[in-house]
């Protein structure tokens, strides 16, 4: 390599570079220092003691903390399935001959695009007890016969939640699921069809084996990107009723920020940040494969 | 689209029907956002509320573009500024770095690429408590810096990648005909690669704006003073001392929502490709 293009690319990479070492790199490593220690809001201005591993071993024996883990989990699996399901379903209605399909289809990424506390806000008020509109329409067409308590009842607000970021996420999936569906060149279909093939085996025989990489991606970025979830819950539940909504975001800013235990805090921040960052790993080896780098 | 015999005419407007009743059905929370911003409270409590607002009300609108601390007017400017800074940074920041990762061989692009990576897929708990401090020890709590500087760290991976497959799309001819023609790296960059890949600059700049836009959680912990915040965490405060007035914090939704619909209007498939080709979402 020229010693020109070695400093050319410096000149171009190293200031984003810089930036994200500055304010990401930085901040992960003292939120990891931060967990060794016992910083409170007590001993924040003074000298905090290092305690190793200790605070990980307390979140071993803290029923919160499992609970939020385990709602991570279910949140963020039942969205993906939900999002996945009706994104494909909308992917192969709008990849349809028609004529108002791309617009329509354009319509739709409004859900994805708009601010999440604003949707959190909406779908707060269509679920509530008084005045929400989901309860009406449930009633009127006799598929409940008392208003359904979605936030306030502990059994239901997780479904409240995810529901609302089902309707976030359609968008993505279909988008990314129509892109895939173009790709495949449709004289595999007709020759399918000289076969023989109906319309079941070509969904099943051709359609989702074709698009297995696309859906593979796509899942894998929706599970890390879902599994991070803040802004909603703060907005739609706060982690409630009775922690039945709490997640590993909400947690670890409840023990920072509500209960000024900012070493608990960032012990949580870490665990998840290992969950996300194993995940990730696998997917970067997923598309290294495919083409990526 | 030119539809021939009357089969396929029939059969586009069953599936144009279909179709439409679907995205009606999939945008009605928004339509009952902007309907409840315009009933007045009673109304809004009603046991069978009405689907069609029967008394309209601008009062949820005009009330708060005048309020005190927390006015839509306010808020809305303060949004604007944190967003615009933010996209303005990143986009700075990124442009070089994706047509370095795109065009150089450097020992390190891989390590680099995976870096850029990796940064989009952290969650903001994360990084929220030391950037506090961080941001405590630059004395800049409670500026606009603070919330500006957070939100970038989202929008510049993003951009880093959506740009990087922008610039290797485009063809290498340019930049040698270029040089032929006199051009050193930097000319070559700002007057010939540049301008081609607005489009791509467009889609990114765009979606730094709105990770800003819509940013809840770094103005609510950077910012205390209520004259300072963006719409979003303007509403966010709404839910506390107000009660629940819906009509007033959906008129705030209606309004932080119209830039979203403005952007998207001129630029809708822009978007669509840039989020395939960048594949990631926030």
């Amino acid at each position: 390599m020229r010693l020109s293009e070695r400093f050319y690319s410096n000149v171009f990479i190293l200031p984003a570079l810089i930036y994200l070492l500055i304010m990401v790199g930085y901040p992960m490593f003292e939120n990891l220092r931060l967990s060794l220690y016992n910083v409170d809001v007590m001993n924040i201005a003074g000298t905090p003691s290092f305690i190793g591993l200790s605070n990980y071993r307390a979140l071993l024996h803290d029923d919160i903390f499992w609970k939020s883990t385990y709602n991570t989990l279910i949140y963020t699996v039942l969205c993906i399935v939900l999002q996945f399901i009706i994104g494909f379903v909308l992917a192969l209605l709008f990849s349809q001959k028609f004529s108002l399909a791309e617009r329509l289809r354009g319509l739709v990424m409004i859900s994805w695009l708009m601010p999440i506390t604003v949707t959190g806000l909406m779908f707060k008020f269509m679920f509530s007890l008084n005045g929400g509109i989901l309860n009406e329409i449930l009633m009127s067409l006799h598929l409940v016969h008392q208003p359904v308590e979605w936030l306030v009842n502990p059994s239901n607000s997780m479904w409240a939640v995810i529901i609302a970021n089902t309707w976030i996420g359609v968008p993505f999936n279909m988008i990314l699921i129509t892109t895939g569906l173009t790709t495949i060149p449709k004289d595999v279909y007709e020759s399918a069809s000289i076969d023989g093939a109906n319309a079941m085996d070509k969904f099943f025989r051709i359609t989702l084996p074709l698009l297995k990489p696309a859906i593979t991606s796509l899942l894998v970025l929706g599970f890390i990107y879902t599994f991070k979830v803040f802004d909603l819950i703060v907005i739609m539940t706060n982690g409630g009723p009775v922690n039945a909504t709490e997640m590993m975001s909400t947690f670890s800013y409840k023990l920072s920020f509500v209960e000024y235990k900012f070493s608990e805090g960032a012990t949580v921040a870490n665990v998840l940040f290992i969950i996300l960052f194993l995940v990730s790993l696998g997917y970067l080896k997923l598309v290294s494969k495919e083409e990526v780098m | 689209m030119q539809f021939h015999t009357k089969t396929e005419r029939r059969h586009n407007r069953v599936l144009n029907t279909v179709a439409l009743l679907i995205t009606c059905a999939f945008l009605f929370p928004l339509y009952w956002m902007v309907v409840t911003s315009l009933k007045p409270e009673a109304d809004i409590f009603l046991a069978h509320p009405s689907y069609f607002p029967e008394h309209i009300q601008w009062a949820s609108y005009t009330s708060q573009l005048i309020g005190a601390n927390n006015n839509i007017l306010h808020s809305f400017v303060n949004s604007a500024i944190i967003s615009v800074s933010t996209m303005v940074i990143a986009t700075v920041l990124a442009i070089p770095a994706a047509y370095g990762l795109a065009r150089f061989q450097t020992p390190w692009k891989k390590l680099f690429i995976l870096l850029f990576l990796v940064t989009q897929m952290l969650p903001s708990s994360l990084i929220l408590t030391p950037l506090f401090i961080e941001f405590k020890n630059l004395h800049i709590l409670n500026t606009f810096w603070a919330p500006i500087f957070a939100d970038a760290t989202i929008g510049i991976p993003f951009s880093v990648m959506i740009l990087r497959t922008y610039f290797i799309s485009l063809p290498k001819e340019l930049e040698d005909s270029a040089k032929i023609d006199g051009c050193n790296t930097f000319t070559t960059f700002l007057r010939i690669m540049l301008p081609i890949a607005i489009p791509g600059v467009v889609v990114a700049a765009v979606f730094s704006f709105l990770y800003a836009w819509g940013d809840l959680i770094y103005a609510l912990t950077f910012i205390s003073k209520p004259e300072m915040r963006p719409v979003t965490a303007g509403i966010y405060n709404f839910l506390g001392y107000q009660g629940i007035s819906w009509n007033n914090i959906m008129a705030f939704g209606v309004v932080s929502v119209l830039p979203v619909i403005l952007i998207f209007i001129f630029i809708q498939k822009y978007i669509v490709s840039g989020l395939t080709n960048g594949a990631v979402k926030g």
